[in-house]
Formats: C-alpha cells, sequence, structure tokens
C-alpha cells in the first residue's frame, strides 16, 4: 500500500492509537499524585513568570498548554467536569487514561476496538445503575451533618484540608443561605450569589462569611459619611463626569465672556443631574463609570455614599437584590430629564470598612434576595488563589448535594464495589465483551490503589482487604454484613473502615458524571485510527519568480 | 501548489531516465496509486462501526470525524489524481449528502480492477467503455431493487435517517436526531410536487453546553449569538409578539458628508441636548404607535445602529430589542416571521409587522443565553433547528451528522425510492453483473466482471470494520444473493446476515445510484490521463 502524499504527516491504526494513549498516559502520570487526601500540589510558572499552586486537576491541566492533540480532550475533560461537577477533575483524568491503558492492552491482544467500546459502554450503563440502586443515599438517611461532611470531603485533599471544620461551616452555610426554591419546587443554589473576595494579610483562619453584598471599594470621597442606615441605592450607569458635547459638534466661540459661560453650563448639565438623583431620596449612589471630583462635592454636601467605578457585574447583582433600577438615562417621555424615586433599591444598612489593607463597601439587609459574601485571609496571593478554588469545589460540591440530595462514601468505596460488581456481571456474559468488562473493573481501581499510594500506605494489600470485605457485601443477605459496602479506606491510619460512618461523603451525581466522561472521552481517543497533521502554514509563501 | 509542485517534479524526475512507451503506463499507475492510497483513507470509516480519524489542521485546531467528505477536505491532498477523488467526495456530498465514504471506497476498489485489466492488456479506452456498460447495468438493477417511498411515511422516512446517524458518534442520539431530521424537511415542503428541498430554508444553529439530548426543532426562530438587550433593563419575555424587522438606525442622525455643528452660545448646548432626545423620542413613538413590542434590528457599518437612548426609551416602553442582526440573516427571517424589512421609519407600518406567539429569552447553561421565537403563524416554510453538545467537538460531528441525516431526507424527496442497506445493494449489483459478464463478448466482459468484483469491497470492508471475519462474511453474503435473497446485507450490530428490508436498515436509492455514478465517471476520467504536464 502507498502513502497518500499530503502536506504533512499521517500515522495509522496501532501506531497512533499507542501514541495517543501514551500521550493521555503521560498527562494522567502528572495529576496523578495529586489524587486524595494526601495528595501533594504542584507549582506552575507559566510564560510570564506567574505561579500557581494547586492540586487541583483542571487547573493543572489548564495551565499545562498540552500541544499533543488526544492529550488535549483529557485537558478538555477535566475542564467539562469541572463545568458541570466542580469536582473530581483529577479522578476523572486518571480514570479515562487507565481506561485506555488496559483497553490498548486488548487491542494488542486482538480483540477489535468495537468489541471493545461495546463493552466499556455495557459496564458503564451497568455500574451507573449499582450507584443509584445500591450505593446512593438520600441525605435524609445520614442525617443533618452530611452537608458538611460532604464539604469536608471535598476541602480534604486541598491546602485548607487542616481548617476543613471552620470552612466546611462557612460554605454550608453560605449555600444554606441562598438556597431557594422556585415555582416548579426544585431547589436552586445559585453558586454565583457566593461572592468571593481575597485580602491578604493575617491568618487563613480569620476568614469570614458576611450576610449581604461586599464590594470591592470604598467612598469617592473622605467628606462622606461611612454609615448610612435605611439606605436608599441609586444605581447609576452613565458618566457624572464634566458634560461634554458629542462628536461632531463644534464650538466656536468670538466672546470670552461666553467661553466661561459655555464651561459653567458644562458643569451645569452634571449638577442638574446628581440633583434630581439626590432630590429623589437615594443616599447611596453607585456609579459603573466615572464622577468627576467637582461632583463629587455635591455628594459630599447631601452627606451621601457616592462610589465610582463599581464593576457592572456587582452593579448588575446588587440591583437585583435590592429591588433597584440601573439608570442608563434619565430622559423622559416628555423630552426632559427626571430621576423616579421607583428606582431606588433599599438595603438596612451600607458601610464601608477596612479589611487588611482595602476599604470594603458592606451592603447589608437588602430588600429582595440574600446573597453572601465570603472575605478569605491568608498570607499571600498563591494561597488566596488555592483556596478560593477550594472553595468554589466545595461551593459546587454542596450545591449538588442540596440539589440530588444523594450521596455516596468516599475514598474508593463506590469504585470497589462496582469493580467487584462488574466482574461477576462479566462472567455472566457469553460475548467479546466480557473482556472489556473485566478490564473496566479492573480500572477502576486505579482510583483506590492511587489514594493508597499517594498517602505512603500498602496499596496491593489495603485494596485486597477492601475486595474482600465488599465482596462480602454483596454476597451477604444479612443487614449487618451489606453495611460493608461502605468500606473504604482510612489514610491516616492505613485502615479499612466504614466511611459513611466515619462521614466521608461525596454526592452520588459527581461519581456518576465522572464515571460517564471519562468513559465517553476514552472511546472518543478510542475510535481513532488515523491521524493526519497537516504541517503549519509559512508565514509568506515564497515567490515564484 | 507549491508542495504540490515539488511532488510532481520529484515524480518526474524519477521516471525520466525511463523509456518513453514506458512513461505512459507509469503516470496511469502512479495516477491509480496515488488515487488509491486516497480511498484507504477513508476505507476504515466506513459503516456504522467505522473509525474516527483525528486530523490538526495547518492551525493547530484539532478535528475528529468519520464523515469521508470531512476528511478529505481537510486532508490537504497534493496529487493531483488524488484530488479528483477528494472532488467526488465533495460532489456526492451536494448530491446526496450521504454516502461520502463509499464513494471513494468504490472508486479505489474500481481502481484496483483497472489494474489487473491494464495487466491483462486490455486498452484503457476499452476498459473505460466497458465500465459504462456495467455502470448502466448496476443503475438498472439498483432501480429494480428499489422500493418505492410515501413521504407520508414519517416511520419509513425516520429509518432512512436513522441508517445514515448510525455510523456517527453521535448515534446514539439517532432516536432524537433522525424524527428532528425528518420533520424539519417535510415541515418545509410540499409533499405532492416538490423534487427539491432547500436545505438554507432550514436554520441549524449550535450551542455549546448540555448534551446532544437537549437539541431541538424549534418552530420558528432561534439566535444562538444575538441576545436580548438588557443595557436599559427591558423584558426578556413577550407573549403575543408584534415583531418589527428594522434596517434604520434608532440613534442620532448623521449626514452624508462629513459635517459639523456649531455651537455659540451656551443655551445651544441645552437644545442640542434636548433635540437629541426629542429626535429619538419621536423615532421610539412611532414604533410604539404601530403597536410593535418587539424589533430586530440590523447591524450597521455607519454608526451604532441603536444607541443607548434609544434603547433607554424603549425599555421604558416594553419594548424588546435584538440588536445585530447580520443582513444574511434577514432574508430567513422575514420569510419566518412574515415580516417586511423596513428600511425607513416612514414607511414603518402596522401592516409590516410580523407576528409570534412568544418571544423569550432562555437560560441556556450558564451565563450563555439563547433567544427563542416561536408559535409564527407561517407554518411550513421554514423551520430551526437547535443543536447542543458538552464540547466542540461533539457539537461539530453532530452538526455534520444532521446535514447528513437531513440530506438522505431530501435525497428520499429528489427520488422517491428507497434500497437496503448494509451492503445488500452492492452485493446483489456484483452478483447480477457477474452474472452478466457470461452474457457478453469481448473485454466489455471482462471489464464488467471486474467491475462486479470490485464492489465487494464495501460488504468485505464493513464486515473488517465491525471486526467480523471478513472471507466468511462476504461468501456467504454472495451466496445467499445467488441463492435469490436479494435483500440479504450484514447486520453489523447483531454480526449475522440479515433481510435488510425486514431490520430497517435502508437507504434512498439516489444515494447508491450516485455513489456508482460519481465513482465510475472519475475512474473513466482517471484512465484516460496519459500525461501530465506542468505548466508555470
Amino acid at each position: 500500500m502507498s502513502q497518500v502524499s499530503i502536506l504533512g504527516n499521517r500515522e495509522q491504526g496501532q501506531d497512533v492509537r499507542s501514541a495517543n494513549i501514551m500521550a493521555v498516559q503521560s498527562l494522567s502520570n502528572i495529576v496523578k499524585s495529586s489524587l486524595g487526601p494526601q495528595g501533594l500540589d504542584k507549582m506552575l510558572v507559566d510564560d510570564i513568570g506567574d505561579v500557581t499552586i494547586t492540586n487541583d486537576g483542571a487547573t493543572i491541566l489548564k495551565q499545562l498548554e498540552v500541544q499533543h492533540p488526544a492529550a488535549k480532550v483529557l485537558v478538555e475533560l477535566s475542564q467539562i467536569q469541572d463545568r458541570e461537577v466542580g469536582d473530581g477533575t483529577t479522578s476523572v483524568v486518571i480514570l479515562a487514561a487507565e481506561l485506555l491503558k488496559r483497553a490498548n492492552e486488548l487491542v494488542k491482544n486482538k480483540i477489535h476496538p468495537t468489541s471493545i467500546m461495546s463493552g466499556y459502554r455495557l459496564a458503564l450503563r451497568e455500574s451507573v445503575k449499582f450507584i443509584q440502586q445500591q450505593l446512593s443515599l438520600s441525605t435524609e438517611q445520614i442525617g443533618t451533618e452530611a452537608l458538611i461532611n460532604a464539604a469536608k470531603t471535598s476541602m480534604s485533599s486541598k491546602l485548607l484540608g487542616a481548617e476543613s471544620d471552620f470552612y466546611a461551616d462557612i460554605v454550608v452555610n453560605a449555600m444554606q443561605r441562598v438556597k431557594q426554591v422556585n415555582s416548579l419546587g426544585e431547589v436552586k443554589c445559585p453558586i454565583k450569589a457566593v461572592h468571593i473576595l481575597k485580602t491578604h494579610g493575617k491568618s487563613s483562619k480569620e476568614s469570614t462569611l458576611v450576610d449581604g453584598y461586599a464590594i470591592e471599594a470604598g467612598r469617592s470621597a473622605q467628606g462622606m459619611p461611612t454609615v448610612v442606615e435605611d439606605a436608599k441605592i441609586a444605581c447609576i450607569d452613565f458618566n457624572l463626569n464634566k458634560f461634554r458635547l458629542q462628536m461632531g459638534v463644534q464650538v466656536l466661540v468670538q466672546d470670552p465672556e461666553n467661553l466661561e459661560k459655555i464651561r459653567q453650563r458644562e458643569m451645569d448639565v452634571t449638577r442638574e443631574r446628581v440633583n434630581k438623583i439626590i432630590d429623589a431620596g437615594a443616599n447611596v449612589i453607585l456609579c459603573s463609570k466615572g464622577i468627576d471630583d467637582f461632583a463629587l462635592k455635591y455628594f459630599v454636601e447631601r452627606s451621601c455614599i457616592a462610589i465610582r467605578r463599581v464593576k457592572k457585574a456587582d452593579l448588575r447583582r446588587i440591583a437585583n437584590c435590592t429591588g433597584a433600577k440601573i439608570v442608563v438615562s434619565l430622559a423622559d417621555f416628555e423630552g426632559d430629564e427626571k430621576f423616579e424615586p421607583s428606582f431606588l433599591g433599599l438595603a438596612t444598612k451600607v458601610y464601608e470598612k477596612r479589611v487588611g489593607d482595602w476599604d470594603y463597601t458592606f451592603i447589608e439587609g437588602m430588600k429582595e434576595t440574600r446573597a453572601q459574601t465570603i472575605i478569605l485571609r491568608g498570607a499571600n496571593d498563591y494561597f488566596l488563589d488555592e483556596i478560593e478554588r477550594s472553595i468554589h469545589d466545595s461551593l459546587c460540591v454542596i450545591k449538588r448535594v442540596l440539589e440530588s440530595n444523594l450521596l455516596v462514601a468516599g475514598g474508593g468505596a463506590v469504585e470497589v464495589a462496582l469493580s467487584i460488581y462488574l466482574d461477576d456481571f462479566a462472567r455472566t456474559l457469553g460475548s467479546r465483551e466480557q473482556l472489556a468488562i473485566a478490564e473496566f473493573s479492573e480500572a477502576l481501581l486505579v482510583i483506590p490503589k492511587t489514594l493508597a499510594l499517594n498517602a505512603a500506605k500498602d496499596a496491593t494489600d489495603l485494596i485486597a482487604k477492601m475486595r474482600v470485605f465488599h465482596n462480602a457485601a454483596q454476597k451477604a443477605d444479612d443487614e449487618q454484613k451489606k453495611e460493608l459496602k461502605h468500606s473504604g479506606l482510612d489514610l491516616i491510619n492505613g485502615k479499612i473502615r466504614n466511611n459513611l460512618k466515619a462521614g466521608v461523603l461525596e454526592p452520588a451525581m459527581s461519581k456518576i458524571k465522572s464515571l460517564k466522561f471519562a468513559t465517553e472521552a476514552a472511546i472518543t481517543i478510542l475510535r481513532i485510527d488515523d491521524m493526519i497533521r497537516l504541517a503549519p502554514k509559512e508565514e509568506e509563501a515564497p515567490r515564484r519568480v | 501548489m507549491e508542495g504540490g509542485a515539488k511532488a510532481l517534479a520529484f515524480q518526474q524526475r524519477d521516471i525520466g531516465g525511463k523509456m518513453d512507451s514506458e512513461k505512459t503506463k507509469d503516470i496511469r499507475s502512479t495516477n491509480i496509486i496515488a488515487a488509491r492510497a486516497v480511498s484507504d483513507v477513508v476505507r476504515t470509516s466506513l459503516g456504522p462501526r467505522g473509525m474516527d480519524k483525528m486530523i490538526q489542521d495547518s492551525k493547530g485546531h484539532v478535528l475528529i470525524t468519520n464523515d469521508g467528505a470531512t476528511i478529505l477536505k481537510q486532508m490537504e491532498v497534493i496529487h493531483p489524481t488524488a484530488r479528483m477523488l477528494v472532488e467526488i467526495s465533495k460532489a456526492q456530498d451536494i448530491e446526496a449528502g450521504d454516502g461520502t465514504t463509499s464513494v471513494v471506497v468504490i472508486a479505489g476498489a474500481l481502481l484496483r480492477a483497472c489494474q489487473d485489466l491494464i495487466e491483462k492488456g486490455i486498452h484503457p479506452s476499452s476498459i473505460s467503455e466497458g465500465f459504462a456498460v456495467a455502470l448502466n447495468k448496476a443503475v438498472e438493477i439498483i432501480e429494480s431493487m428499489g422500493q418505492p417511498v410515501d413521504l407520508n411515511n414519517r416511520q419509513q422516512l425516520i429509518e432512512n435517517a436513522i441508517t445514515s446517524l448510525s455510523s456517527k458518534v453521535v448515534s446514539q442520539h439517532s432516536d432524537l436526531l433522525a424524527p428532528m431530521a425528518v420533520d424539519a424537511v417535510l415541515r418545509i415542503i410540499d409533499k405532492e410536487n416538490d423534487t427539491n428541498v432547500d436545505l438554507r430554508d432550514i436554520n441549524v444553529s449550535k450551542k455549546l453546553g448540555g448534551t446532544v439530548d437537549d437539541s431541538e426543532l424549534i418552530d420558528g426562530l432561534v439566535f444562538v449569538d444575538k441576545k436580548v438587550s438588557h443595557f436599559a433593563g427591558g423584558p426578556s419575555k413577550i407573549t403575543n409578539a408584534k415583531i418589527g424587522l428594522i434596517q434604520f438606525c434608532l440613534s442620532a442622525p448623521k449626514t452624508d458628508m462629513e459635517n459639523n455643528v456649531v455651537v455659540h452660545d451656551y443655551t445651544a448646548m441645552d437644545r442640542i441636548l434636548k433635540e437629541e432626545r426629542k429626535y429619538i423620542l419621536d423615532l421610539v413613538k412611532k414604533v410604539c404607535q404601530t403597536g410593535c413590542n418587539v424589533i430586530l434590528i440590523q447591524k450597521s457599518i455607519l454608526r451604532d445602529a441603536v444607541n443607548e437612548l434609544a434603547l433607554h426609551f424603549l425599555a421604558k416602553k416594553n419594548v424588546m430589542v435584538i440588536k445585530d442582526i447580520d443582513r444574511d440573516q434577514i432574508d430567513f427571517i422575514s420569510k419566518t416571521l412574515l415580516a417586511t424589512p423596513v428600511a425607513h421609519i416612514d414607511h414603518f407600518t402596522a401592516d409590516k409587522l410580523g407576528t409570534a406567539g412568544l418571544v423569550e429569552e432562555v437560560n441556556a447553561g450558564g451565563e450563555r443565553k439563547i433567544v427563542k421565537i416561536t408559535g409564527c403563524p407561517n407554518q411550513g416554510k421554514t423551520v430551526s433547528i437547535l443543536l447542543r453538545g458538552s464540547n466542540q467537538l461533539v457539537l461539530d460531528e453532530a452538526e455534520r451528522s444532521l446535514h447528513d441525516a437531513l440530506c438522505v431526507v431530501r435525497a428520499l424527496v429528489k427520488k422517491r425510492s428507497l434500497v437496503p442497506g448494509g451492503a445488500a445493494v452492492e452485493m446483489e449489483v456484483a452478483q447480477k453483473l457477474q452474472a452478466h459478464s457470461r452474457e457478453i463478448y469481448g473485454s466489455d466482459s471482462y471489464c464488467v466482471r471486474l467491475y462486479g468484483e470490485a464492489l465487494e469491497l464495501i460488504p468485505y470492508t464493513l464486515a473488517e470494520n465491525a471486526g467480523m471475519d471478513p472471507i466468511n462474511f462476504v461468501t456467504e453474503l454472495r451466496n445467499r444473493h445467488i441463492a435469490g435473497e436479494r435483500y440479504a446485507g450484514l447486520n453489523v450490530k447483531k454480526n449475522t446476515i440479515l433481510n435488510m428490508l425486514e431490520e430497517n436498515v435502508v437507504q434512498p436509492s439516489l444515494v447508491s445510484i450516485s455513489a456508482l455514478t460519481l465513482a465510475t465517471e472519475c475512474v473513466r476520467m482517471i484512465l484516460k490521463i496519459d500525461d501530465i504536464v506542468l505548466s508555470r
């Protein structure tokens, strides 16, 4: 067979499959050591010298700027997991890589990739069914501390694991306060209602949860009051600068006196606008654009708080929470300008407070909905960034738990249980898929194995024990033995324990989704049997003479 | 073409040393080899169990697909004859929309047959003639196998679409996408009279987020990249919408020439401010007078199509504004909504407005929102499809697959007949041609026989890609066809040979006929080339 000539190079068949899987494997090796509570962190330095310290799989992979196209699929995978679930970004990559490694072995043993793929699909379907029917428990069955425990589990692997009690409290409180039930009876927990601010200085234990909304901006002028009770908030989305005529309008003055008048008039236009806003009753003015210094004077005179350059997103959220209307123009239908009192939003208290080196403005007791702000403190920026990522992960976990209400035991319990179940299931099948399902079951064990390895424990020994427990649980009839299905790793003592009782919990949704995503990604890569790389176009085509 | 020229120069040097008579032979065989290499590239993607190709283009973007036309389009093939194969795949895509892989595989198989025939000493022109005879016969056979299609039989059409989707990544969603494609086409055609479908009347939009399962057929319009302008608040849902489609601007006027307004006096400043407000207010009032409550504004390159003040007024009047509509979308929009685009405010009257039951902004995963206009009174002329997918690769592949499914349905509208899938047609033609070859004389007989044999490559490849034993299956399939089971084909999912009509694995006749015709014509053309001359 001859090669087709193309501008670029091309790999086919087993070569490309092995190359793809190798690339995926090396990627998974990078993140492997950061899995689990005893996982270690990575320090990443990007091309401009910025440093990130993290053990969040999605963040590591995003920073890596992977070149290989198959490895890119995996990076995208962890990104999707991050978007859809928010947690488990490392395990999904490790699992996908392991599935591919084992698939490759099968292909080398002359099993057609299509059979492997259908085997994997079957195994996935059975696993999801098994998790839903056998392994998951609703929060009512576990009790109230379930939420705290789930948050703690997700934090255990992160930098703030040591203070997980403290942070779990903050996270759970924040999420519960923003929880809403919509008209269809669904529980909604908008993550965005929890605002995270980072300030360095002091210890991480000084982080606080504030009931209300905080913005990273202080008053625009020192003469303004620091506290306003019964605030009437005006949200302004236009410039309160000196009025300038639009483009194409020329000012031509013959008389110097006129010049002064025009200058005066320019200022007066703004003054009139300010007065209209204040006359309507506003005493807190948030402006997303600029306010000129001379205009600030008017606010000071009437003792209002005015804040300029508020971020548009903040402004929109404050408007929603306080019932204010964002005003883009004062024009009304008579062709005049007017500020209606109905545009104002209400809050019980607006005050400025200094946290660390920055001034923050807090808005409390907002009329419509409750927003929460977590102020994080910490020694340096890297630390704060990492804490923010961990808090975000935990918020996602709590959101999933509150919304779906289903939990599973963590610490490798689910993976080992599934592995035993699939192993048995494979033996009931008489077709070619059997081998693939058996490998799928083996591949699942990579998670508890890596967990144990990272904790410097004897992985082989522990896994063997766990398998015995889970096998007993699945074969058993009496209730007591069935409880063994929640056996998982205790990575501190290197033992097996009931992780349900120990409070190591994860949302069932996150487990199911990560299995699904990992299998889909593995199949996508497995389906590829040809890779064509076109040569990059040259900057400038050589000119012909 | 720089690289192409180099490659050719290389080949010419290669053959330069040989005798002149050898040269034409060599050109022909290099042509055939180059073209066959192309067909080998896509061969592994054929059929429901075909594999995917990963292509990294010159800019580094990655594409994963198993659509023959897409693979070949992306690969920058250099050799000119190899390019001809790329062209026929494209032609098949335009003509039938499906079978883009098969057409290339068939062409490759026929070329191999040519090599054998040339070695036997048959003149290329005679081979070309012989293939023409074979093609005529083959088309005749396919037509005799065709089952009539009733466009009112929705189920039958859906089965066709499912067959075409079965080879794609999104095949597990075929029970959703296939009915969608069928309904979309059925809605825009006149079932009795139409012989073609203008696929431009089906607007397929893609939106990242969600899964393919969330895709939907929308009776009306959907904007994925346009947002309702919330600059000044404004509604995000309007029922009983009266929609105005405007091509003029709602902003301060501007003359054609460069202009200047000169202010001498501070009182004039007030007047300018006031006049601008008044001018915009006037426009807005005129718009509102017609009862219009949704405005679609065409993008303007000269100035802001709508300024902040106008948005402010419109929001106050509870009019929804969707701005930056592209010029080429205007046609589709006005066709769907029965709204006449208006180019000047003076012509903006109530009868130019389109109506819709509901215009609303819907959350589509996270930050992104889409605008849906549904309940349009004008049923049956246009339709929109919104595709969703969890990542860009899946989304793009879903779009290509949906396009194939739409084309399959279109092919049935063009020619209302269908044939069994699963290589049943190819095997039947192969077997009948071989029988026919024994009834004719001369070189034609050889050509027809080898033409028939070549077609057996399709069932062979299908079986091979599915991990079945190809020799066993092909020989058994041949036996069945000789025994008179005309509709027997490979069921790749069940790994057996079954009657394809009963299994509901069907495809439009047009796809098979066009694949054979295009492949044969291409091969005949390649055969007739005996020299390549480079011109600078």
